[in-house]
């Protein structure tokens, strides 16, 4: 039997393929040119960056803003009690040295609060999805609850619990903290996941003889990777972008993290725009180098549980 | 045996062992206890280097520790808030003289009147500094830094219009400036920062200052709407400004003073409020395309006013907390003199943060200073800029509501620029305002 083939005219399927490509190139530079700008300024001297109009490819570009922040005491104002007269090219804010240790700040805080957060998360999560105890959903509804207070009404209950705890200008304080604001949604996100496999499986491994925690580790855990990694992105991205609670809680350089750093950038007398684009390039290489290793699980971690069947 | 004793006695708990494991944990992050507690000084995050290097010399001279700490300056005062409210330990800070009722009502700030060697320093401070930190009768700290806004000029530009000397009236802008637009050397030679943000205050004070006016009266009063106060004649010149010569933007309402900056240092500005120390930027070829060409002129006078300008304090102040405790008081109130007075019989801060940042200072003895003169002089003209230090005075709207009054006094000016309600009607609306709050206390 053959095939009708059917062919609709080539001038609709011409016009429609070319407003798609318009749409799509529209959202494109939509979406990219502000990060071409950031990249294309943080390689600008001021004066050129300042000009009118603006020049998307520097005439002069330079790496004088990175080198900066990377090769300390190249380029930035020093004190003058140091014997280095700043008036060259002295725009460069005192902050710049700070900028690395308070990446490595970001970084620790994060990385720490992604590892907590699915150490906690995941047993509650596996918990509530199928162990049945009184008041799960109560339990659940609970959990999301606290996430329904905004973050500014935390912050005086939190500031004086991190003062009698004596962790004042501690990573451990934005630690403890950014728990408290992240956990929730990984137990909504990682129940959600959960409720979906077939109970079935849960009861063929206990028959089996595994215990909880097995049944846990062994069957759910590898089959619940995106969603681990979305939960674990998701909590990445929220500690490394977090600004109020580290501005409250953190004080000096030994515990600032990068948000704080680059806002305190235009508080200084020498602001410079290409030097704050700089240090944000710095700012956004780590969560977009996490998002396209992991970007296959983000969106399956994140629907997972959204459409009930 | 002695050993099994201890190893009994010592048998843990799994809640021991658990907490005793998260202290284990939590220790790389936490801080060092101190052996004895430094003085608690916090800032906002401007030249970080020089205070440290200058605490670094304070402590090797007389062996106090400090701790220092700073946060972003758009968000200090909400963290010094946070941190007054918290209890958390503060004793010597950087103040806005926006700031210092809120502050000294609730008790955040202690007056150093009881400090001689710091009163001491009152004499040879220019007058509108030390009225900046005065507050129902007392005075709350010693200057870090002072400052006023200059009325800046293209010089380049005014040549190539043919004029050869800056304006000496708020009319003369306005002609000079018609001038330039109809030369085609700029759309809008006037670049002014109307944007809803503290620096709005400062442009509008000077200009109504130099019209001869006031905002708010010596009693408290709102005086703004009065016909003879200088607010209605510096609407009017704005709202003529913007619709009539159009040669300041619409777009001033929501132009900043970076902005500001910025649009001068790219050379599509004539004519510039900005703080006196932005000159230095403008005339730094690394930072500006038009270098060298930016003048400071005295603030034009508008009918029947003067030169006057508006000038702002930042300065250190000492909480109830330092001064509870008399070695401690007395430290804290060291610490401020080597900042704010002479450390080493030398005003070296001042003179660090003045060639290093260009910021200004309210010691008038300095303008005679060599090396301040050198500093000062190699982007301005150090004279004038004396001349129009001894013309500022302090902000007559610093009060408790001042930080809610002056949004609703900041929109109704934007209104008014852009011809969205009458110059009459915002002005009434910002007295209202003002006679409001006042009752309200």
């Amino acid at each position: 039997m053959s095939g009708v083939i059917i062919r609709r005219p080539w001038a609709p399927r011409l016009l429609r393929t070319a407003v798609l490509g318009a749409a799509s190139l529209l959202l494109l530079i939509y979406v990219l040119a502000p990060v071409a700008w950031l990249l294309s300024s943080s390689l600008q001297q001021e004066r050129e960056l300042t000009s009118i109009p603006p020049h998307w490819i520097p005439d002069h570009p330079t790496l004088q803003n990175f080198r900066a922040i990377f090769a300390t005491g190249l380029g930035y104002a020093q004190p003058s009690a140091n014997g280095v007269d700043p008036t060259s090219g002295g725009f460069i804010p005192s902050v710049a040295a700070n900028l690395l240790p308070a990446m490595g700040n970001s970084f620790i805080v994060a990385f720490a609060v992604v590892v907590l957060n699915l150490l906690i998360g995941v047993p509650a999560a596996y918990a509530i999805a199928k162990i049945r105890f009184r008041f799960r959903n109560a339990a659940l509804y609970t959990i999301l609850a606290t996430r329904v207070i905004p973050d500014i009404a935390l912050v005086v209950p939190f500031f004086l619990m991190v003062r009698k705890l004596g962790l004042l200008d501690s990573l451990t304080s934005l630690i403890i903290t950014y728990l408290a604001v992240t956990v929730p949604f990984s137990v909504f996100v990682l129940a959600s996941f959960f409720e979906q496999l077939p109970d079935d499986l849960d009861r063929a491994a206990r028959v089996d003889g595994c215990s909880r925690l097995q049944v846990l580790t062994r069957v759910f855990l590898p089959l619940a990777r995106p969603a681990l990694v979305a939960v674990g992105l998701f909590a990445f991205l929220a500690s490394w972008n977090e600004f109020l609670l580290a501005l409250m809680f953190t004080q000096t350089a030994a515990s600032q993290t990068l948000p704080i750093v680059v806002a305190g950038i235009t508080s200084d007398f020498t602001v410079s725009f290409s030097f704050l684009n700089a240090a944000g390039v710095l700012a956004v290489v780590p969560p977009v180098i996490l998002a396209v290793m992991f970007e296959r699980y983000i969106v399956s971690g994140l629907t997972a549980g959204a459409v009930k069947g | 045996m002695r050993a099994d004793r201890l190893l009994a006695r010592s048998s843990l708990s799994r809640r021991a062992v658990l907490s005793g494991g998260a202290a284990a944990l939590a220790l790389p992050f936490v801080p060092r206890a101190q052996a004895a507690e430094p003085i608690n000084f916090a800032t906002w995050s401007a030249a970080v280097d020089q205070v440290k290097a200058h605490l670094a010399a304070f402590t090797a001279k007389n062996g106090v520790d400090v701790a220092y700490s700073n946060s972003p300056f758009a968000q200090y005062r909400e963290t010094m808030i946070t941190k007054f409210t918290g209890g958390a330990p503060v004793d010597m800070l950087w103040v806005s003289d926006s700031w210092l009722p809120e502050f000294a009502q609730a008790g955040w700030l202690a007056p150093i009147d009881s400090f001689k060697n710091l009163t001491a320093y009152n004499a040879g401070t220019s007058d509108f500094c030390n009225q900046s930190m005065m507050y129902d009768g007392k005075q709350y700290g010693l200057t870090y830094y002072t400052d006023y806004m200059g009325f800046l000029y293209n010089a380049d530009i005014l040549a190539q219009a043919g004029f050869t000397k800056p304006p000496e009236s708020w009319d003369e802008v306005t002609s000079m400036a018609s001038a330039i637009k109809a030369k085609g050397l700029l759309d809008y030679p006037v670049v002014f920062g109307m944007a809803q943000e503290s620096w709005m205050i400062e442009f509008i004070s000077a200009m109504v200052y130099s019209h001869g006016g006031r905002l708010i009266d010596d009693a408290g009063t709102a005086v703004l709407q009065d016909g003879k106060s200088g607010a209605v004649s510096t609407l009017n010149w704005l709202v003529d400004a913007v619709g009539k010569h159009k040669i300041l933007s619409p777009g001033c309402v929501t132009t900043g003073e970076l902005e500001v900056l910025k649009t001068a240092s790219a050379g599509k500005a004539a004519f510039v409020l900005l703080p006196k120390y932005r000159l230095r930027v403008l005339n730094d070829p690394a930072q500006s395309s038009v270098a060298g060409k930016f003048r400071q002129a005295l603030m034009p006078m508008g009918a029947g006013g003067s030169h006057s300008t508006v000038g702002w304090m930042r300065f250190y102040g000492m909480t109830p907390r330092a001064v509870a405790n008399a070695e401690r008081g007395q430290n804290t109130a060291k610490l401020i003199e080597w900042f704010g007075g002479k450390a080493d019989g030398d005003y070296r801060f001042q003179k660090t943060v003045l060639k290093d940042l260009a910021l200004g200072f309210g010691v008038k003895a300095l303008y005679d200073d060599a090396e301040v003169r050198a500093s000062l002089g190699s982007y301005g003209d150090v004279d004038l800029m004396a001349q129009q230090q001894t013309l500022a005075h302090k902000k007559d709207t610093i009060a408790p509501w001042f930080g809610e009054w002056n949004d609703s006094f900041g929109t109704a000016w934007q209104q008014a620029i852009t011809g969205k309600t009458s110059v009459e009607a915002a002005l009434k609306l910002s007295a209202t305002k003002w006679a409001e709050l006042k009752k309200a206390g």
